[in-house]
């Protein structure tokens, strides 16, 4: 056994090699194997590496990734990312620990069967509150679902384990197309589910279709999407669709190519519907016309560049990447135009960093260039890490290509000799899609030696972050990629001049690398008609919260932030009043309603407090307490801190004190302005974005909602959100029905049918179970 | 050259310097914790900000090469505001006492904790050194003190308090019944003259304290014999006649003029104070005959810390202004005055005995008293019989029943250091609950207490340097970041090569050496 287990160590060492810079992906490659770290494996790397146990332990104990701990046999992970926590995603996970009986302080059950854990985004803010089983996906979760989705995902395992291999490729004569939607959205609402059913009957009725999986089209309010293209005629789109539906919808559009199938299939179909109470109605119900007026306005008001062939183009078909005009911008600058060119028109182009601070790209292009030596490395910043932000993922996911050719034409512009994707953990599919990618690039000459023969030389290699929210900085970014805990350096110097391995590295956010082709491409009248003057082109931003419509959206800079609510996200849900947005994640802050004609451009927002940060935008209504919010950024970006400086590690945790005092009502005037002071320090003390930006929520909230503030030191959460705060009661309008009697999870109402319940406050534990399931709207909060 | 400005001044320093380095060539002081020359740096702590004056931010000067034209500021308000903050943030995660509570508790500020390891490692006459840089009467004391720091004494709350008193008696009168006694060193005289109003406890200490010094001290008193009330309120079998005559000799063999069955007369106060550079009130709790002081009760006002009377030159100590005859109290004041004489003679501002600042963290928890017990005799108290003393044996058992709650690292503390420089506030941000209080021994011969530490990793990377085989790595991220040994087994010392140097260069108390190791 132990003799094994070496064995396989032994085979992971090879693989990933024996120096410093291998301990990342050796970890990784261990835990995948045992689900956790076990010691004596650690111990055995030590020996047989140039990995020492203080680098080991170290680094292992950095990243959340790593799991020093055995744990269940199933991972379950509830999302905690913005769009989440104002769905109120910590009851669910509150939920999830009743549910499993989970005493104080352990987070696996006592069968060891299921580990719980909170996890900062899973990148599906559309479908908040989420949760995840292993590699399931459960969206619009609620509390009285938590067990429906436990029985639903032990159903699931059994049912997987009987899947058929698809035949699809032996297909030959096509009647049509059929698209589903396969970004990480789609898959989580069920897309997957939708493929699978797709593939069953086309098996079953033999059709002869294109069955193509399509990057996220960035509606991913009405996921999962299927769209049906049949041969010679108008395309019909489907959302919302259900496995149970695929059957009927494909039924509608395509019919089996032989006599005998088409006899076989209707009875079938027939016997099928009575057993599964199934019509044709569901085709109606989810069919959306694309030029229908609210599809319409959503993709009508944005300007496709990065997300160019949007919910056309399979991710992963390079011969159709090329015929969208795809590799003729690298093409353009290698064979016609020099570097100094290339970065001249980079420059003027006006394009600046989407990683949130702005930097302009030309600039630090040159700076590059300048550099003396002969290596240089060039890194695609795909460590998306803000709470309620998911473009990188969609971009890595659906336009891998588009991101590739950007590297490799900002290498020839800088010099840079070698390529690294930084992608985080989380992100499992885009790891997938871009390694395939490179593989193919490879293939095709795009990347490697002699690229389309021309002489120019670059490859790609592709780095799995390991959860550290503060390796989306640059520097800590590289301290990671050399095998390190993710410290930032304080700069200068920059990367720019001394980065990886010391040597001179280009860092560019992945949205940055996307837009290069557009401008190489077409030109740059064609860009900088977009934007305002001093921010150009576009931005994509992941539009979610209590919105009609979220999704993934690129809209030109200079829109204004009430366009994106009203026009694109359709306003605010529910028929709540639009309160803010909050923009930027934890290092952004929130613009009220009032300031919503705001142009969305790096300087207006910089100025009202916020910033344009990576693009992350949760649309908060008049339910969602604003010192919560705060609470809520303070608390990611305090355990975020990488703990090397005090401003930084103290600094945020203080902070996160004094805002806990004031939402469970024990704040003072006093603490506010201690607060503020703490603030001002933690800002101008810190030495790398993360604490330089970590008070942003709170002045910003301090700065436009102070009054809320001021009424939790006075004992009132005016939006009735702090748990602490509040009480729930049952009003006369209780029929006595006793569901929320049964729906408790403390036992605090007592059973009286036909009578109006009554809540024993003191072991009520505010988790909002009661208030949900009450048919009548009978209990209220104050 | 690179030309720039520290605090205005036009500095040339070389290309690749950082200011740091340039500040410490112009003997511009800026303070540094997890900053180590020559060796690999990465700037955490932050005390060493320093303001730059072209775009307005605050920079780590260990860290940050010049450059042309800089303008920096080193010490303004705000960048000693800047480093306060950090220093209490820091403090607010750092839970541990520089001196012991049995030390802040005693009036005298006597270092007890030290007295007691001396006694317990046998070391008699260094015991008694400590004690008498506080203490002028240390025997009798040992006989009659009420002990508050026995009150205070942490091994109160595991079973009963270290019997502190007669611990420092045993070292006094091991002194006494030596051949020479203990003789504090004796500064030059200057000419100054002190006249002291009473011999009792509060006279003669401030007599001790200013003799040592070079002051020419008289003492005044209306009976034959000095002592005042230890002679004359206090029976025999309590305080032997002979213990105090002893201790008073000692104050007259350094110096001290006695003019014994002076009764003051109405004004006579005026007439000494023309005679004298300065005078000292010490006439106990019977002070009815004096005038021309203000009093309130039948006790003289004085100023808190200084004992300054309303009268320019009068200092009065002891009874007199607080009467309730506490010895303890009265050896205390002697000591304070002398201080405050001393600075009134010489022309400094007069403050009083100045106390370092001293990081407190109140009361202990019973895992914290286990920890504390690691390093203590598990025995009880000794008791003896009525106005006995301790023998060798009982002396030394009793001394290792000391929990050494004092901070190893006191004095060379930079956290401390700075923390009283820059007038930080130990609780401005300390939490409602605090961590619990560990001490590590198996790195020999170095005790950690990881509550000390202020991650600057100057550890880390010495071990790292040194290539010890286990070292030391920091564990975990963010606030609940650790330093700690990988693989932690008990039974191996992670520290074979650094453990001293280590301790030497924490900053703070975290990492130190342990004494008992090195007996």
């Amino acid at each position: 056994m132990i003799d094994q287990r070496f064995t396989d160590l032994e085979r992971i060492i090879q693989e990933k090699g024996k120096e410093k810079k291998s301990v990342i992906p050796i970890l990784q490659a261990i835990q995948e194997k045992y689900n956790y770290l076990p010691e004596d494996i650690l111990k055995e790397v030590c020996k047989t590496t140039n990995i020492t146990p203080d680098l080991i332990i170290g680094v292992a104990s950095f990243y959340t990734q790593f799991r020093l701990l055995p744990a269940g046999k199933h991972i379950i992970k509830v999302c905690t990312g913005t769009a989440c926590h104002v769905k109120r995603s910590e009851l669910i996970y509150d939920a999830f620990g009743r549910e499993l009986k989970l005493e104080k302080g352990y987070f696996t059950d006592k069968a060891g069967l299921y580990t719980l854990e909170k996890v900062n985004c899973l990148g599906c803010c559309t479908l908040a509150p989420v949760v995840q089983i292993d590699d399931i996906t459960y969206g619009h979760v609620d509390i009285e679902g938590v067990s429906q989705v436990l029985k639903s995902f032990t159903r699931e395992k059994q049912a997987n384990a009987k899947l058929k291999k698809s035949h699809l490729e032996k297909m030959t004569k096509i009647q049509g197309e059929i698209r589903v939607g396969l970004g990480s959205c789609c898959v989580a609402s069920g897309s997957e589910e939708v493929k699978k059913s797709v593939e069953s009957a086309v098996m079953d009725k033999e059709l002869n279709v294109h069955l193509k999986r399509v990057g996220c089209v960035g509606m991913c309010h009405q996921v999962p999407l299927l769209e049906i293209i049949p041969d010679g005629k108008d395309p019909v789109l489907y959302a919302n669709v259900q496995p149970g539906d695929v059957k009927s919808i494909l039924h509608k559009h395509f019919r089996p190519s032989g006599m005998w199938q088409r006899i076989k299939t209707s009875l079938f179909d027939i016997a099928e519907d009575i057993q599964t109470d199934r019509n044709w109605e569901g085709v109606d119900r989810y069919a959306l016309d694309v030029r229908e007026k609210h599809v319409s306005s959503f993709l009508g008001r944005q300007v496709p560049i990065v997300t160019e062939y949007r919910g056309a183009i399979d991710p992963l078909d390079i011969a159709e990447y090329l015929y969208r005009g795809g590799f003729k911008a690298l093409g353009k600058c290698l064979k016609e135009m020099s570097p100094d060119e290339l970065i001249l028109k980079i420059t003027e182009s006006g394009l600046r960093g989407r990683g949130g601070a702005g930097y302009l790209t030309g600039k630090k292009w040159r700076t590059l260039k300048d550099q003396p030596g002969d290596i240089k490395y060039l890194i695609c910043n795909g460590d998306e890490g803000d709470p309620g932000a998911f473009m990188d993922r969609m971009l890595l996911e659906s336009y891998p290509y588009r991101i590739i050719e950007g590297m490799v034409i900002a290498a020839y512009g800088t010099g840079a000799t070698q390529g690294y994707f930084y992608i985080r953990a989380e992100y499992p599919l885009a790891v997938k899609r871009i390694r395939d990618a490179l593989e193919k690039c490879r293939l095709k000459g795009y990347i490697g030696q002699n690229i389309m023969n021309t002489g120019f030389s670059f490859d790609i290699a592709l780095f799995e972050g390991a959860g550290a929210f503060i390796c989306g900085e640059e520097t800590a970014m590289i301290a990671s990629i050399e095998g390190n805990r993710g410290f930032p350096k304080l700069r200068p110097p920059y990367p720019t001049e001394k980065g990886l391995w010391g040597k001179p590295t280009l860092v560019n956010n992945t949205e940055t690398f996307a837009q290069v082709a557009y401008i190489v491409r077409n030109g740059l009248i064609d860009y900088t008609r977009h934007g305002t003057a001093h921010s150009k082109g576009t931005k994509v931003f992941a539009l979610a919260g209590k919105i009609n419509r979220g999704g993934l959206i690129e809209v030109p800079m200079g829109i204004t932030l009430r366009e994106i609510v009203e026009d694109i996200g359709g306003g605010v849900a529910g028929g709540k009043k639009f309160k803010a947005v909050q923009i930027g994640g934890p290092s952004g802050g929130c613009v009220p309603e009032w300031l919503a004609d705001t142009p969305v451009d790096f300087q207006s927002l910089d100025e009202v407090g916020a910033m344009m940060g990576s693009g992350g935008l949760v649309v908060l209504d008049e339910t969602d307490c604003m010192v919560d919010i705060s609470r809520y950024f303070l608390a990611f970006t305090q355990s975020e801190s990488c703990g090397k400086c005090t401003f930084c590690r103290v600094g945020t945790k203080r902070m996160l004190d004094i805002l806990n005092k004031i939402c469970t009502g024990k704040g003072s005037v006093r603490d506010l302005e201690e607060l503020e002071t703490l603030a001002g320090w933690t800002k101008k003390g810190s030495l790398c974005g993360l604490g330089q930006t970590a008070p942003n929520p709170v002045l910003s909230t301090l700065r436009y909602f102070r009054d809320e503030y001021e009424a939790h030191i006075h004992g009132k959460c005016p939006t009735g959100k702090c748990r602490d705060l509040i009480t729930y009661t049952i009003e006369n309008n209780c029929i006595g029905c006793t569901k929320c009697v049964q729906n408790c999870p403390v036992g605090a109402i007592p059973f009286t049918p036909y009578e109006k319940h009554v809540i024993d406050q003191k072991k009520c534990i505010q988790c909002d179970g009661c208030r949900q399931i009450c048919p009548e709207d009978a209990v209220s909060v104050s | 050259m690179i030309r720039l400005k520290i605090n205005g001044l036009s500095i040339e320093a070389p290309q690749g310097s950082t200011i740091l380095q340039i500040a410490e060539r112009k003997g511009i002081e800026i303070p540094t914790m997890c900053y180590l020359d020559n060796h690999e740096h990465f700037p955490s702590c932050l005390i060493c900000v320093v303001k730059d004056q072209q775009n307005g931010k605050f920079i780590p000067s260990c860290h940050t090469k010049v450059t042309e034209s800089m303008d920096i500021v080193t010490d303004n308000e705000e960048v000693f505001e800047a480093r306060r903050t950090a220093l209490e943030l820091l403090l607010s995660d750092h839970v541990g006492d520089c001196e012991a509570p049995c030390q802040t508790n005693c009036p005298a500020y006597m270092n007890i904790p030290l007295m007691n390891r001396l006694l317990a490692s046998g070391r008699f006459d260094e015991a008694l050194s400590v004690v008498k840089q506080d203490i002028s009467l240390p025997a009798v004391l040992g006989r009659i003190c009420p002990a508050p720091c026995e009150r205070a004494c942490r091994r109160r709350n595991v079973d009963t308090p270290v019997s502190i008193c007669l611990l420092k008696r045993y070292a006094a009168d091991h002194d006494l019944s030596s051949k020479s006694h203990y003789m504090p060193i004796k500064s030059n005289s200057n000419g100054l003259k002190i006249g002291i109003i009473g011999t009792g406890p509060a006279g003669l200490s401030a007599a001790y304290f200013l003799l040592q010094k070079g002051y020419i001290c008289v003492l005044y008193d209306k009976n034959p014999l000095p002592g005042g009330a230890l002679r004359y309120a206090i029976p025999d079998d309590r305080l032997p006649k002979d213990v105090l005559d002893m201790e008073i000799n000692i104050i007259k063999q350094l110096g001290a003029e006695f003019r014994m069955n002076h009764e003051m007369k109405e004004n006579e106060l005026e007439e000494l104070r023309h005679k004298y550079d300065c005078l000292i009130v010490a006439t106990g709790e019977d002070n009815t005959s004096f005038n021309g002081l203000e009093k309130r009760n039948r006790a003289f006002i004085t100023e808190r810390d200084t004992h300054r009377t309303s009268k320019e030159g009068v200092f009065a100590i002891g009874s007199a202004i607080k009467p309730g005859r506490v010895a303890i109290r009265a050896v205390a004041h002697g000591k304070e005055v002398a201080i405050a004489v001393d600075q009134y003679l010489t022309g400094q501002s007069v403050t009083g005995e100045v106390r370092m600042f001293n990081s407190r963290f109140g009361k202990m928890i019973e895992e914290e008293l286990k920890e504390y017990m690691l390093e203590a005799d598990k025995g009880p108290r000794i008791e003896t019989i009525e106005n006995e003393g301790f023998s060798l044996e009982e002396v030394k058992k009793e001394a290792s029943r000391c929990m050494h709650c004092d901070c190893r690292k006191q004095v060379e503390c930079k956290l401390r250091i700075y923390s009283d420089k820059y007038g930080a506030i130990q609780k401005r941000f300390f939490p409602d609950e605090r961590k619990p209080v560990r001490k590590i021994f198996k790195n020999k011969p170095v005790i950690y207490e990881p509550e000390k530490c202020i991650k600057c990793g100057i550890c880390v990377r010495i071990t790292s340097e040194h290539k010890e085989e286990l070292g030391l790595t920091f564990i975990g991220k963010g606030f609940d970041v650790e330093v700690g040994v990988p693989f932690d087994n008990e039974k191996v010392n992670a520290l074979e090569k650094t453990a001293i140097l280590c301790a030497e260069k924490c900053p703070t108390g975290a990492l130190s050496v342990n004494e008992n190791e090195n007996k």
